[in-house]
């Protein structure tokens, strides 16, 4: 029986460390959906699933490096208003010695290893991992399970972590893109846990104690809430070895009260931080998307690509794929804009990021929204097949080296309490048609409230009634 | 009858029934009410409309066909290289996969536009995939490319050019054929040279108006260092050349130097035949836009339009007084001054090379404050020694740069204005140390970094495809990984003080940026580079006071 080769195709990935946006991971196309087989030229991703729920997921492609780490459901979306920076709190501690290693013990093992090991927490997960050369895996993990499981939580670090955190809050309030994320966020889930930002308020993060950080990992460090996740030169079965006998302390008891999700409401609304001062305008314009697991998904994300992305100082002119890169280009609209879609479990964010001359937000948004209206009405299956001939090949540049591999994995088991087979996701965008872009238009965007946040010389941007407004057209 | 009446329309007909004079006019009152807030109800609750017939991405789609998965290794290839009757290499390596990058790599960039005005090498870079004589626009390349999956890019660094593409396997000779035309066929038509100057523009702009100071450091220590000629010679095109380049000068320089003695084409995940078949057409048979249409060039002038002299170290001394722009937002962070010293270091073919690099990997550094947690360099000494010690220093590390005839190998560092003096001291105190006493651990370190930092960067595949490039660009051959890793393996302290003693020999380039009224001479640097102690004239011991 005649059959062909599928190709691999992956992730979007337009996130910053601090936001879990959209990003999907290497998978297969088939180019003929109707072979009963497809040969893969890739390595199988394998999972395994312990008994109190932790699982393990690896793809063996026998490279000389791995990357490893361990993904957790957990993240500044469990916390509240009192303890809000916890989590990202733990992420820094959990670098600062363990009952056997003191911190300069593991930075000293780490980097004689040639290894790197990184953390990084989100609104709802918290990672850890380690990139390492193949051979040194079982030691990457011992070290993974003991800097999470054994973190000494030393009153000294804690007090000296606070100094640090303080600094990373400057430094990330030099980033406006960052900044415009923190305010968009605060407004759209105004009141919600996910408003508040990842590292938390100034006064929690001089007042955090020992306790609330042990309490904290007591009740969401959870075997069930854990994947074990490996990439590159990794043997399945000896990671699971690994994970047995390092992982055997996490458990499911949850003293107390057993920390339960609550679904986060959007808001659409609007923050304005005016100052004259910074030389540009940075503004995100969002409407409420899907959740992670929603079906809909694929086309907001082909969407997503229709409405692209552009950068003054790549140039391209009139030659992007993209209306509004090329509208941006020829009129000199803004000085670069990229589209998003940021998910959670239950809701997410689906707009554009601009960065532009003051004088200039109101031509910038005006172009924005009357893209938007055509993606609801009159886009045509020519874009739509281009953009997700676009949106297949930039999922699966995303994904070369070992640690976008694991990312992928990681992200998609906690997700998706699966690994999408390449195939499957290749077949849910090639399905997606000029209809269905239409239809996800009129289901989240037409006449919705959009939330904006807006920081810098924002004089020129309109009043957020005339920004609802346009949100629909008198004639459809 | 009544069963048919909505539950909400009976209520009310029962209602109004009942006092029995204004019921019409209440009735209409009530409708228009009952619509009036449907409407406003529907635009806040989330629609639930369904938009896609497939499952939640949790559950599979059904029906799919079963996927056989290979189990894959990444095993030990060799490189093919054929050199075609016209002196062009082709290059590959087969590697698992269903995507492959395919680039051409050309020795052109700044270092040879001695005679051309500079900032050629700029323009070209953001001319690149732009139209050809076959396709009419970058539209249609993209188009092509997008069929298979593809994408491309264009980078130039001081010595070469690289312009890839990856995409599908079996787009080999489509991406073949797009590299073909944009190489040697590109129109530049005066429509895109009129972009390509408002891009160029626009970086210019940005640069100046950025903190990070990177690029414009780099370009004044080539500067510094190779005084007027070849790797001193402007990566940014200056302002003043912007309108002064046109299509005819870029046709001659291309005319010049992208002949095919100077240019590989190298693939990685492909077969070799098929690529050699594809270039074949692509890049011989067809000819290039400068030898069918001879008006496009200027004619000649003398037989220096190809510039083969070998780079003059020279070092020097710029100081560039300025303010340099702070972080936008409240950051607190203070406007900072920026220097680099550097010294003549080795080519990439010299013996002490992989040394070089080991100890460029000893020196490490990076900013005082920096994501990541281990393993980024926290001891190296430019950590240990520098930023661990002087709290007004906010980033300190070490750069290796390697060309083909000579290297140079500098420290940038950046620090409050007033503390500027004390920087420099730090900086020539660290290059002294280097000769000095080594221990076991931190070249033990250093090599197993450099050698996880090189297999680390090979898991990619256009950093493999570049690899193969350039090794086939400067030899004809290329080097295993596992050559370098043995290589790197047999370095010992001995080496590494022979290369340190080897840069200190050397006259300095300094450049500084910012507020910058108090860095050193450039006499008093080099009799700090002299001393044992790597003590500065008039420095007043400053150093041991604080140590």
């Amino acid at each position: 029986m005649a059959t062909r080769l599928l190709r691999i195709s992956s992730a979007l990935r337009t996130y910053s460390n601090k936001t879990s946006h959209v990003k999907i991971s290497k998978q297969w196309r088939s180019t003929a959906a109707s072979l009963q087989q497809t040969l893969i030229n890739q390595p199988a991703t394998k999972t395994t699933t312990f008994e109190n729920g932790m699982r393990v997921a690896s793809e063996d492609s026998g490279a000389a490096t791995a990357t490893v780490g361990l993904w957790i459901d957990a993240g500044s979306r469990y916390e509240d208003d009192k303890n809000n920076g916890v989590a990202h709190f733990m992420e820094h501690m959990a670098f600062k010695g363990t009952a056997k290693r003191s911190q300069t013990d593991l930075e000293l093992e780490i980097e004689n290893m040639g290894a790197h090991l990184n953390a990084y927490t989100s609104r709802e997960q918290t990672v850890f991992y380690a990139k390492c050369l193949s051979q040194d895996v079982p030691k990457a993990i011992e070290i993974l399970s003991d800097i999470i499981q054994n973190s000494k939580l030393g009153e000294s670090e804690i007090e000296r972590e606070r100094g640090v955190i303080l600094r990373e809050m400057q430094e990330v309030e030099t980033n406006l893109q960052e900044v415009v994320f923190d305010h968009l966020h605060s407004v759209a889930y105004q009141g919600t846990p996910l408003g508040r930002t990842i590292l938390g308020p100034t006064e929690n993060i001089k007042s955090i104690t020992r306790n609330d950080l042990v309490t904290y990992v007591k009740n969401h460090y959870k075997a069930s809430r854990c994947v074990l996740a490996g990439a590159g030169g990794v043997d399945h079965a000896q990671l699971v070895d690994l994970a047995k006998k390092h992982f055997s302390g996490l458990d499911n008891k949850i003293e107390g009260e057993i920390p339960l999700i609550h679904h986060c409401r959007y808001t659409g609304s609007e923050v304005r931080v005016r100052d004259d001062s910074i030389p540009l305008a940075h503004i995100a314009i969002a409407v409420e998307g899907a959740g992670w697991t929603d079906a809909d998904n694929i086309p907001l994300m082909v969407a997503n690509t229709l409405m692209g992305a552009w950068d003054r100082n790549q140039g391209g002119g009139a030659n992007n794929a993209s209306n509004l890169a090329k509208a941006s280009a020829e009129m000199g609209l803004c000085h670069s804009y990229q589209s998003f879609n940021t998910c959670y479990k239950d809701t997410g964010l689906w707009g554009v990021y601009f960065v532009c001359d003051p004088m200039q937000c109101e031509l910038m948004l005006y172009n924005i929204q009357n893209e938007w209206m055509r993606l609801c009405t009159i886009v045509t299956e020519r874009e739509v097949e281009r953009a997700r001939n676009i949106l297949k090949t930039n999922m699966l540049l995303q994904l070369d080296g070992t640690t976008a591999i694991c990312e992928d994995i990681g992200r998609q088991m906690l997700c998706y309490n699966r690994r999408i087979p390449l195939h499957e996701l290749e077949k849910r965008i090639d399905s997606v048609t000029a209809k269905n872009i239409h239809d996800i238009g009129m289901k989240y965007i037409y006449d919705r409230c959009p939330v904006v946040a807006a920081v810098g010389p924002v004089e020129n941007l309109p009043d957020y009634t005339r920004i609802r407004q346009s949100m629909y057209w008198l004639r459809v | 009858m009544m069963t048919r009446i909505p539950q909400t329309q009976m209520t009310t007909v029962i209602k109004n029934s009942c006092c029995s004079s204004v019921h019409v006019k209440n009735l209409n009152f009530w409708q228009r009410c009952k619509s009036f807030s449907d409407l406003k109800s529907m635009v806040n609750v989330p629609s639930t409309a369904v938009v896609t017939p497939f499952p939640p991405l949790t559950d599979p789609v059904p029906d799919l066909p079963t996927p056989i998965y290979s189990t894959a290794k990444e095993e030990h290839q060799m490189t093919q290289i054929t050199v075609l009757p016209n002196g062009l290499k082709v290059a590959s390596e087969n590697r698992f996969g269903q995507f492959c990058t395919v680039g051409v790599l050309i020795d052109s960039g700044p270092r040879y536009e001695v005679a051309y005005p500079s900032g050629i090498s700029h323009f070209l870079e953001k001319l690149a995939f732009n139209s050809t004589r076959t396709f009419e626009s970058k539209d249609k390349i993209m188009l092509k490319l997008e069929k298979h999956g593809g994408i491309c890019d264009c980078q130039a660094s001081r010595d070469t050019f690289v312009y890839a593409a990856s995409a599908e396997r079996n787009g080999l000779r489509t991406v073949t054929q797009i590299l073909g035309e944009i190489v040697l066929r590109p129109q530049i038509t005066e429509e895109e040279l009129g972009l390509a100057r408002q891009t160029i523009e626009f970086e210019l702009e940005s640069l100046s108006n950025r903190p990070e100071q990177e690029p414009l450091l780099m370009d004044l220590i080539h500067a510094a260092a190779y005084r007027d000629n070849t790797l001193g010679l402007p990566k940014i095109c200056p302002e003043g050349n912007i309108s002064k380049i046109d299509r005819n000068i870029l046709f001659t320089y291309l005319k010049n130097h992208y002949t095919p003695s100077r240019m590989v084409v190298a693939g990685v995940g492909i077969e070799h035949k098929a690529l050699v078949d594809a270039v074949q057409e692509f890049f011989v048979t067809e000819k290039p836009i400068w030898k069918q249409n001879t008006d496009l060039v200027l004619p000649e002038r003398g037989s220096n339009f190809v510039d083969k002299s070998i780079a003059q170290y020279t070092g020097g001394f710029i100081l560039e007084e300025c303010n340099v722009p702070v972080y936008a937002g409240p950051s607190g962070l203070p406007e900072l001054s920026h220097i680099v010293v550097a010294l003549e270091g080795c080519s990439h073919q010299d013996p002490d090379f992989i040394a070089m690099c080991v100890l460029n990997m000893m020196m490490g550094g990076g900013g005082s404050f920096s994501a990541g947690g281990p393993g980024k360099g926290m001891y190296t000494r430019l950590y240990t020694n520098v930023l661990n010690r002087y709290h007004w220093l906010y980033s300190a590390t070490a750069y290796n740069h390697a060309y083909s005839d000579t290297g140079l190998f500098c420290i940038h560092a950046s620090s409050t204005p007033t503390h500027v003096r004390e920087m420099v001291e730090v900086v020539v105190h660290e290059f002294v140390a280097m000769a000095g006493p080594i221990s076991e651990s931190e070249l033990a370190r250093a090599k197993k970094q450099l050698q996880s930092m090189l297999l680390m960067n090979l898991e990619q595949r256009p950093v493999v495809f570049e690899d193969i490039g350039r090794q086939v660009l400067a030899t004809g051959s290329r080097k295993r990984p596992e050559y370098f890793i043995q290589a790197i393996e047999e370095i010992n302290k001995e080496d590494i003080n022979r290369v340190a003693r080897r840069l200190l020999r050397s006259p300095p380039s300094v450049v500084a940026r910012g507020e910058v009224s108090n860095v050193p001479s450039i006499s008093d640097i080099q009799a700090g580079l002299l001393d044992s102690q790597g003590r500065l004239p008039g420095s007043r011991n400053r150093l041991s006071l604080f140590r």
